[in-house]
């Protein structure tokens, strides 16, 4: 009786805001965020004290942003701004995006003495951060230094998560702390779990089991989860070795078409093919610096997709200069082809570096960031996968204007008889140029992709041409399919080589491999057939 | 000497040559005619050992050459002349004719060679008959069209091949100098066999001493005596013939 | 010219020793060159390799150096030592003595010349083909060289050489010996590749360039002779990179990649292929000119180098000893028509 009467007095008491010792117990949440907005120095540190002592999860974005010193006041609401991102987001009392005038926000900087009150807290308090990444972090600390209290909080926050990869690292803290407790219910309980969905994450967790428990039947069980991990381990690591040999492979392939196409035109070694891959490269950068410079910055993101067709003219147009001005003069001329453009190539090269200076990068455009997570450890990033789907494109446009289009036709008639051509009236010359345009430009479609993985480097296009030519030596000049797969087999070849041994004798053995298939088909993988008149 | 059984080559699904049996005596000139893409040049590449045939036999003094490199073949005595002049254009004629000269033809020879007097008569003696005296020491590559299909034919001579294959040697040249390299391929088939592709039929008519052969896509059609050949109804046929029945179907 | 006027200049004082010394290098290099025109000037054959075996054979006298000029008490050079080596590698014995590492240094790239191009030439792969393989070799090798493991210095290379012989390298007159040294063996390749061209091995060389397929049907193994001509370019490759040691003091993989041996092309492509003057000349041309101008515009030196690629092919296809030629021919033509 004498109980709920004082309830009800304190109750009164709180609704008139009389008494302060009956608020020390329990303030509500509303004031504790209106004294620290305000920074009322009369009561900071009993509301600090209350905080900790209360560890609400919905104050802990609101604690979070204390901690890391970006807390604002906005129109009497607590507002926040996350390093790295734009928006701002209330945090009290659910974490969301608001818009606001920027004029009427103020930044509280609270004293030191106050912050580091909830330093006890600051573990915790990114559990709920807006940003799943951290979020993921977070959980994922608990699993070396979690204790068997923590699982409690750690359950109820995992009930409203909703992203996969944060719920996936929930689940790792718990039974790492499982599995380091001393109850051999929930060990078993852990194990139970872990044996259907595996994870390697936990690898290291159970790793730890199995060499101090001293529960002789679940380190059977855990060592064979530990080799059921490892085994798949190996197999995503195959996966994913494939998929960037495919990608580079698909570099290959687009630079290796349009040598193909050009030798096989014109008996002509292009050696400055390599620096059309550049200049597409430097025109995507210039493009970004045109949209940073002169656009708004919404349309940002657009620059790649604009970028695209403008290296493949512009590529296309240095080919045809470099055509009119050194090649027209070596056709059938293999070997002078090769040293006369080797000079181009130097020149393009040296070119670029008086402009540009020695390294730039291209922003890739947001959409293209992150990848698709085939399952826990196999990410397939946009970007190669992006380049491969480019190369789709490219090559069956190719595979159309060659074998469906009547220029393919004229193309395909000068490749094969150049005098004939043109005594039935084909303009082999005009052919010549837009075959060079066409080849030029699909290096620079090539280089403008590769943007994407890597940095823009004057002689970027050298490291890709020894290759290219290999390519193109081993699938048979001048045949599309050749072309295709020998793209494809050195790309995965060499990404294999790679990861078995260290990358440069992976090279050599991919080299002698290639140097040893030339033994047994000197032509390639699909030669010309035909009568063959030598010398 | 030369004995072909059922040989047969395509190229990409064409077939070029289909020849059930053909053979040729020792020291015998022999004359190939035809239309253009009947397999007469095809036939010698195969001989000498350029083209690989899908099946068949050739037989050289009893020896298969089929599966044989060309320089194996070469050194089993069989000479080749191409159509479109062979010679080496950087060369002086008189280097061309060394090279050709029999003998050792290793690189250690070569390094050491030192030239001898026998070799030096030999070769002015064959520059004697292709009538290349005087310019022995012009680069052969400015030589006339002409002079550049003797001195592929000196070269084949100074090898001294027991077969001979000699593609189109008049081509190029006029009457006279057609009429003298007549001469000459019938004073080589006294001591040599001889295959002769020609197109131009009075210098075949010069020539044709012994017998003839017609080969038309690919087949021999018929053989005979130049005279035979010439009266041939279906010989005419095929040479006379398609532009006959083009112009036919054009009335019609 | 080099013979008289540059020692009596160095003994009377004009001409400082460097300036020799940058000759003596340029001589070395043109010995290569030599090797470049036999393989591609007169045969045909345009190898991406020719760098790699100069530097095979600098290689092979900087592995002599290295040794000889350990210090007292040290058997094993530092770079090992840094990298936990704990016994010369056997393939470093033999280089201990400067006789053996003479041969070697030449042996080792013509016997490697000889086994790859058996086995390129074997399946008749030319031209550019060939140009592409071997430029995929020349990469292979210069990936392993750059290695710490294969004991050769890794991208460091060979160098820090105070000795050789015994001489002391910063001597000025043991700086003239070399200078006449090179000298001496510049004259002594081109005296035997002289010979080697005006031989009946040497016509068969142009023969097979004009039409390798005559040569076949001539009876000529144009496998053998492509090989042959292939180990005599590299082996004289190795001499002019055995000599270039001991006078630059430094070797590095980056002396053997595929520009390098494509520049080397070009040298003699502008003085003129097909000619052993035309070699030794635009080696001396290209060298000297690359030197002035990257001391005076460095920048612009890439410019100058393609742009002669371009125009010697374009314009110049019998290089410089050509242009003179029809100089001449004109020349004589006018005195000629004139008199």
């Amino acid at each position: 009786m004498k109980k709920k009467i004082s309830i009800f007095v304190a109750f009164l008491m709180m609704l008139v805001g009389w008494s302060q010792e009956q608020e020390a117990i329990n303030i509500p949440l509303d004031t504790c965020v209106h004294v620290l907005l305000h920074k009322d120095a009369s009561r900071l540190k009993e509301v600090a004290g209350y905080l900790v002592a209360k560890d609400d999860v919905t104050t802990y974005p609101l604690l979070s942003a204390v901690v890391d010193k970006r807390l604002f006041s906005y129109k009497g609401t607590a507002v926040t701004k996350f390093a790295g991102d734009t928006l701002y987001y209330s945090v009290y009392p659910k974490i969301q995006v608001i818009s606001i005038q920027k004029e009427k926000l103020s930044e509280v900087k609270l004293p030191r003495s106050i912050r580091t009150k909830f330093n006890v807290l600051a573990k915790k308090v990114n559990l709920v951060h807006p940003n799943k990444n951290v979020r993921e972090m977070s959980f994922r600390s608990f699993k070396t230094t979690g204790v068997l209290s923590d699982v409690n909080f750690l359950t109820s926050l995992k009930i409203n998560e909703k992203e996969e990869q944060v719920l996936l690292a929930a689940n790792e803290a718990i039974y790492s702390i499982w599995l380091k407790s001393n109850n051999v219910a929930l060990q078993n309980k852990a194990l139970d779990d872990l044996e259907t969905e595996v994870n390697v994450h936990m690898l290291e967790s159970l790793t730890d089991y199995v060499s101090n428990t001293t529960n002789s039947q679940g380190k059977e069980r855990a060592a064979i989860i530990i080799e059921d991990i490892e085994s798949r381990e190996k197999i995503i690591n195959v996966i994913q070795n494939l998929f960037s040999g495919i990608s580079l492979g698909s570099i290959l392939l687009l630079v290796a078409l349009g040598l193909s196409i050009i030798y096989g035109l014109g008996g002509v070694i292009n050696m400055s093919h390599g620096e059309f891959v550049m200049i597409g490269a430097y025109t995507a950068f210039s493009v970004q610096q045109f949209f940073i410079g002169f656009l708004p910055e919404s349309w940002f993101d657009w620059f790649f997709w604009v970028s695209l067709p403008i290296s493949f003219v512009v590529s296309g147009l240095f080919g045809l200069l470099v055509e009119k001005l050194v090649i027209r003069f070596l056709y059938s001329r293999p070997l002078e082809s090769l040293l006369g453009t080797w000079g181009v190539s130097l020149i393009l090269i040296q070119l670029a570096r008086t402009i540009f200076g020695d390294v730039t990068a291209v922003k890739s455009p947001e959409i293209l960031s992150g990848g698709i997570n085939v399952t826990e450890g196999l990410m397939l990033p946009y970007n190669r996968l992006f380049i491969i789907g480019l190369t789709i494109v490219m090559v069956l446009l190719t595979y159309f204007v060659f074998f469906k289009s009547k220029l393919g036709l004229k193309i395909r008639a000068v490749t094969q008889n150049r005098d004939m051509s043109a005594s039935l009236g084909v303009s082999v010359k005009r052919i010549d140029s837009l075959t060079f345009f066409l080849g030029s430009g699909l290096a620079g479609v090539a280089g403008c992709a590769m943007t994407l993985i890597g940095n823009v480097v004057p002689n970027m296009g050298q490291t890709y041409i020894v290759d290219s030519f290999l390519v193109v030596v081993v699938g048979g000049v001048g045949k599309l399919i050749g072309t295709i797969i020998s793209a494809m087999g050195i790309g995965v070849l060499s990404k294999v080589f790679e990861f078995f041994y260290e990358a440069v004798y992976g090279k050599v053995i991919l080299l002698l491999i290639i140097f040893f298939f030339l033994q047994y088909k000197p032509k390639g993988l699909f030669p010309d057939k035909g009568r063959h008149s030598d010398d | 000497m030369l004995e072909v059984k059922d040989l047969k080559v395509s190229f990409g699904g064409l077939t070029a040559l289909n020849l059930d049996t053909f053979s040729i005596r020792k020291n015998e000139l022999r004359v190939i005619i035809g239309p253009n893409g009947a397999g007469k040049s095809t036939f010698m590449d195969i001989v000498c050992g350029k083209t690989k045939p899908q099946q068949g036999s050739v037989k050289f003094k009893g020896l298969e050459l089929l599966g044989r490199k060309e320089v194996e073949i070469a050194k089993l005595g069989v000479g080749r002349k191409f159509q479109k002049p062979s010679i080496f254009s950087g060369l002086t004629v008189y280097d061309n004719l060394l090279l050709g000269l029999d003998g050792p033809k290793d690189v250690f020879t070569s390094y050491f060679y030192k030239l001898a007097s026998y070799d030096k008569d030999r070769i002015m003696e064959v520059a004697e008959k292709v009538g290349l005296v005087n310019d022995l020491t012009m680069i052969a590559g400015s030589l006339s069209h002409g002079k550049k299909q003797w001195l592929e034919i000196a070269i084949v001579m100074l090898q001294d091949s027991e077969l001979m294959l000699i593609d189109e040697p008049a081509a190029g040249m006029s009457d006279v100098e057609a009429e003298k390299t007549g001469n000459l391929l019938c004073d080589l088939s006294k001591k040599h066999s001889v295959i002769v592709i020609e197109h131009d039929m009075k210098f075949v008519e010069q020539i044709a001493i012994e017998k003839v052969s017609v080969l038309v896509r690919g087949q021999l059609l018929t053989e005979g005596t130049f005279q035979e050949v010439r009266n041939n109804q279906e010989v005419i046929d095929c040479y006379l013939g398609s532009a006959n029945s083009a112009q036919q179907k054009a009335h019609s | 010219m080099f013979a008289l006027v540059f020692p009596i200049g160095y003994f009377t004082g004009l001409i400082p020793i460097n300036t020799l010394t940058l000759w003596g290098r340029y001589f070395c290099l043109a010995i290569a060159a030599l090797g470049v025109d036999l393989i591609w000037g007169y045969t045909g054959i345009l190898s991406m390799t020719q760098a790699l075996f100069f530097c095979m054979g600098a290689y092979g006298m900087g592995m002599y150096m290295t040794l000889s000029n350990l210090p007292e008490g040290q058997l094993l050079p530092s770079f090992m030592v840094w990298n936990q080596v704990e016994e010369l590698p056997f393939f470093w014995v033999p280089f201990d003595n400067f006789s053996y590492a003479l041969v070697l240094s030449v042996l080792v790239p013509g016997v490697f010349a000889g086994i790859m191009g058996y086995f390129i030439f074997r399946k008749r792969i030319k031209g550019v083909y060939f140009a592409i393989i071997t430029q995929a070799i020349a990469l292979a090798m210069f990936l392993l060289f750059s290695r710490n493991e294969t004991m050769l210095g890794g991208t460091n290379g060979l160098t820090d050489f105070k000795y050789f012989l015994g001489f002391d390298l910063r001597d000025n007159s043991v700086k003239f010996g070399l200078y006449a040294w090179s000298l001496i063996a510049l004259g002594l390749v081109y005296w035997y590749c002289h010979n080697l061209v005006n031989s009946k091995f040497g016509k068969s060389l142009v023969a097979i360039r004009d039409s390798e397929s005559r040569m076949r049907f001539t009876k000529y193994k144009v496998t053998h002779y492509n090989v042959a001509i292939f180990v005599i370019g590299a082996m004289v490759a190795a001499v002019g990179g055995m000599l270039y040691m001991p006078q630059t003091g430094i070797i590095t993989p980056g002396r053997m990649d595929v520009q390098a041996s494509i520049e080397m092309i070009i040298w003699v492509a502008l003085g003129g292929r097909g000619k052993l003057k035309g070699a030794v000349i635009g080696a001396l041309v290209l060298n000297l000119m690359y030197s002035v101008f990257t001391t005076v515009l460095p920048s612009s030196w890439l410019y100058i180098l393609g742009g002669l690629f371009v125009i010697t092919v374009l314009y110049l296809p019998k290089g410089i000893v050509g242009m003179v030629d029809q100089m001449k021919e004109k020349l004589n033509g006018m005195f000629v028509k004139t008199a």
